[in-house]
């Protein structure tokens, strides 16, 4: 099946929120954001702005008619900044005006009178003066700090994570409209249209049922519209509130760079003993997150980093700490992974600072570590499949890894300014959201008299497929055609109380609602068949290829004949399908528990060749090897590996977020801020999959029709560009000691190659005398 | 602000306006003409979601006047059909999955309309080059390429 919106995305006319034909009066406004990082608010003039001709409103903290506080887990970020400002971009004032230019006009002519307070960039210095949000975490198992005596060898060392900005295509933006009786409807690009309707409740002191949120897609989002989509959602909701006109906003790549959170930069430092032949017997860890000045999601974060501390790795004694440090950066947030990715990066570095130690390879460690079938999680949580290993020793085999090895090792030996590196990355990613309510989903499916069907979720479109899934899913259990479902926008007046489009768990929660909600429908249309075709009851009655069976015979009834009957004889045909997660827990108390549904696992050989004369590179390959379980659609799912992929890879090279001391974005355009193009990502991308009958992992899988999330583990398969690059780097400096600091921009590569300085030294003479007499 | 007339002519017909000389070509086609296929990613030349055809040529209309479009040809995504029938790209970015947000479709297909003007049989690598203009943040460029391939075999 094509991706559903496909025929209008090729026409351009996929309708996203400001190409909607815009209604009567539609006003837009722009916002004032804070110029200084940390600062205390001594008078804000906005004379001038009022005075711009085109302006209607001017609004600040003081117009907030409810309670100031958009915090979504922590009551600490005010939708405009009152007092204070904490970090630079932070929204102080609303300029609401005829047009997009004028708004901005008026924001050009607000001064903002503040005395300037210490700024803090740096994740570690906020955690030395107890800048931090909510309480550190600590996971343990075993008995970490005995375990040390018993290793051969025990090793310590630190890493730098950077950050990630979403570069969503589309950029953060709303509209929203008056209603009659003071409700607001809002058109707002978010993958939580909930949390944007409970905000807007918030700030304006209403109820939840006067505020309509409605999503029809999203381009792009990647956890960025998670939360901090519902900042714009209620600049916009409150600039109609006031002015009782539409109002639309819509950031500038600029505004959205400066002002909005990304994915968090970490520093970590580790500590990893190994027995002589390589087993991993302790790991301690302690990771620094870089909050921003707001919790905003970074505690969930947090939570995610910890239990993926111990990546794809079976180790008896660890001790996993987090703590979520307070600075002036815009309140980090989602970024597909979730946390993920940095516990596993850390992990990674470990492993490689020990085989380099030992003088091992470094995937020989990897393997020898890897979880096994009776094996138990950090937090508790058994793994009860082999998949760690069983993708790890298929992609070893179907790409024949030893070939590779063996190219690479000829190449660097007859080299000298180019080296060749590979890495294998495996990936285990937790299920589910951790935080165990947000684990429901509701659906609700009409079918029209017609034969025409209606969905609903409160799933959001971003690209990832979802509604195509849907459709697959509703089309599958129905025994109709696709082609007759149409996935309508997501609306908080239809469904109520959704989760978050995020977790990779879209599919599995509101696909799994949609089945329940087809079921009932499916029973009810199944018994009218009985009794219309005066058969005793619906036990042999099925539906197929939009005809009727009987005992798998077409009993010549169709679809459309069977619905019109079914409304003819007053059966409901609509239902309401609700989902939760069966069985998963987590206790925050004693950091154990299930907190999964299900893990995914995968393994990546990624190749690179470094020019070591100009720190540049390029990916020879990425060969994936994946565990899909059974795909509701191949395409969508392939999709989904070769765009997270892209970003993961992104995340570890060229995607470099500078800031000065002052806290300013120095990266703040796509100019200056590097994401993969198509140039960048390496021709040979080869993905295969675990043959569905070996599935060990299938009993615990609770996904539609036994599929699985596909949305986030592939992201970390780019970590594994990071290790193969750094072999690389070691192949033309083994008497470097490299430092864990990502992204390997091709400048940071370069100054390490060469810490001093470009001037010709022994070892490259010497290097190119060796290579010369070979 | 200096107002003046122009005549562009946008997918086969004259579109006549007095405008604001400063207004940026993406705007003229989004907000004027309601064609709103053509996409705004950065404001500034670096993504290729505002990618359209301009005599020929494809170019980023957000770093372009629509003054300077002045008695000039415009071809958009909302051009590329004819009579109702998708252009070989269109069908290419369908049946090979080039997209998953769309939000980058419009601009990629006008980038690669363009590139097949010019080289009708395109290496993977010459796609890849011509299409490095344009960012995609959703499929990792794999099916955009195929895509572009499926077209240049078809036409
Ligand atoms: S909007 Fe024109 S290139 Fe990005
Ligand atoms: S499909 Fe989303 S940016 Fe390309």
């Amino acid at each position: 099946m094509r991706q559903i919106d496909a025929a209008l995305h090729v026409r351009g006319e996929s309708q996203y929120v400001d190409d909607v034909p815009p209604p009567e009066g539609l006003l837009q406004a722009a916002v004032f954001g804070s110029p200084l990082a940390h600062g205390r608010i001594n008078s804000l003039d906005l004379t001038a702005a009022r005075q711009v001709e085109g302006v209607l409103a001017v609004l600040t903290a003081a117009d907030i008619p409810g309670e100031n506080q958009i915090g979504p887990i922590i009551a600490d970020e005010a939708m405009l900044a009152d007092g204070e400002v904490h970090y630079i971009g932070q929204p102080v004032a609303i300029v609401v005006a005829s047009s997009r230019r004028i708004a901005r006009q008026g924001v050009a002519a607000i001064t903002l009178d503040c005395s300037p307070l210490p700024v803090i960039v740096d994740p570690k210095e906020a955690f030395g003066r107890n800048e931090i949000i909510g309480v550190p975490r600590t996971i343990a198992r075993g008995d970490v700090d005995a375990a040390w005596a018993d290793c051969d060898l025990v090793l310590e060392g630190s890493c730098d994570l950077g950050g990630q900005e979403h570069v969503y295509l589309e950029t953060q933006r709303s509209r929203a409209i008056p209603l009659e009786g003071g409700r607001l409807r809002i058109h707002a690009s978010t993958q939580s249209p909930y949390a944007g309707q409970r905000m807007i409740a918030r700030i304006l002191g209403v109820p939840f049922n006067r505020i309509e949120i409605d999503v029809q897609r999203l381009g792009g989002a990647f956890g960025g519209k998670e939360d901090q989509a519902t900042q714009w959602a209620c600049v916009a909701a409150l600039s109609a509130w006031h002015t009782g006109r539409p109002v639309e906003i819509v950031l500038s790549r600029a505004e959205d760079m400066r002002m909005t959170g990304k994915r968090h930069p970490y520093r970590s430092d580790f500590k990893i003993g190994l027995s002589a032949e390589g087993r991993i017997l302790a790991y301690q860890v302690a990771h620094y997150q870089n909050a921003g000045a707001g919790a905003d999601l970074s505690p969930a974060v947090l939570e995610r980093t910890l239990l993926h501390s111990t990546g794809s790795y079976a180790i008896p004694n660890v001790r996993l700490f987090g703590v979520s440090c307070r600075t002036n950066l815009p309140p980090n947030t989602a970024f597909r992974g979730f946390g993920g990715p940095q516990g596993m990066f850390v992990m990674e570095c470990a492993i490689a600072r020990a085989a380099e130690a030992m003088g091992k390879p470094v995937a020989e460690i990897q393997r020898l570590n890897l979880l096994g079938a009776g094996d138990h999680f950090p937090y508790g949580q058994p793994t009860g499949s082999d998949y760690a290993r069983t993708t790890w020793d298929q992609a070893a085999r179907s790409y024949d890894l030893p070939a590779i090895e063996s190219r690479i090792a000829e190449h660097n030996a007859t080299h000298f300014e180019t080296k060749r590196g590979v890495a294998v990355m495996p990936v285990c990613f937790g299920i589910s959201f951790t935080t165990t309510y947000m684990n429901q989903a509701s659906a609700l499916l009409h079918v029209y008299s017609d034969g025409s069907v209606g969905l609903s979720t409160g799933g959001v479109e971003m690209g990832q497929g979802l509604h195509t899934n849907l459709a697959g899913i509703a089309a599958s259990a129905l025994g109709i055609a696709a082609t007759r479902i149409r996935v309508e926008s997501t609306n908080t007046t239809r469904i109520a109380n959704m989760s978050p489009s995020a977790a990779s768990s879209t599919t599995l929660l509101n696909g799994n609602a949609v089945l329940l909600a087809a079921n009932q429908i499916l029973d009810r249309l199944k018994s009218l068949a009985a009794a219309e075709l005066d058969l005793p009851g619906p036990a042999d009655v099925s539906i197929a290829d939009e005809q009727v069976l009987v005992g798998g015979e077409p009993a010549g009834l169709s679809w459309t004949e069977l619905v019109g009957r079914a409304f003819k004889a007053r059966t409901g045909l609509s239902a309401h399908g609700f989902y939760a997660t069966p069985e998963i827990h987590y206790d925050k108390a004693t950091e154990q528990g299930s907190p999964f549904a299900y893990h995914v696992y995968g393994a990546a050989i990624i190749e690179v060749t470094l020019d070591c004369l100009r720190g540049t590179y390029t990916i020879d390959s990425v060969k994936i090897t994946h565990d899909l379980g059974r795909s509701l659609n191949e395409r969508v799912d392939l999709g989904q590996i070769e765009g997270g992929l892209a970003q993961g890879l992104g995340w570890v090279s060229l995607e470099d977020l500078q800031y000065g001391p002052d806290g300013r974005l120095l990266s703040p355009a796509l100019a200056t801020y590097k994401v993969p193009d198509a140039h960048f990502m390496p021709d040979d991308i080869q993905t295969n999959f675990i043959p569905i009958a070996d599935d060990t992992n299938a009993a615990s899988n609770p996904g539609p029709y036994g599929s699985k999330a596909v949305g986030e583990p592939p992201l970390m398969y780019g970590i594994g560009l990071f290790f193969a690059l750094r072999r690389a780097m070691r192949a033309f400096r083994p008497d470097l000691d490299l430092p864990f600091v990502s992204p390997l921009t091709p400048e940071r590569v370069l100054m390490a190659l060469y810490p001093e300085g470009h001037v010709a030294f022994p070892p490259i003479a010497s290097a190119v005398e060796a290579a010369h007499e070979r | 602000m200096a107002q003046q007339n122009i005549t562009i002519k946008v997918n086969g017909t004259d579109q006549a306006a007095e405008i604001e000389q400063r207004l940026l070509l993406v705007h003229f086609i989004r907000e004027n003409l309601a064609l709103t296929g053509t996409h705004i990613g950065c404001d500034t030349t670096h993504c290729g979601a505002c990618t359209l055809i301009l005599d020929g040529k494809a170019v980023k209309s957000c770093t372009v006047f629509a003054v300077q479009a002045d008695g000039k040809e415009v071809l958009t995504i909302e051009g590329m059909t004819t009579n109702g029938e998708l252009h070989p790209l269109q069908e290419g970015f369908m049946e090979e999955h080039g997209l998953q947000c769309g939000f980058c479709t419009p601009g990629m297909i006008m980038s690669s309309y363009a590139l097949l003007q010019e080289n009708k049989n395109p290496t993977e690598a010459e796609i890849r080059w011509g299409i490095s203009g344009n960012l995609c943040r959703c499929t990792g460029y794999v099916n955009i390429v195929k895509a572009v391939q499926y077209a240049a075999q078809k036409a």
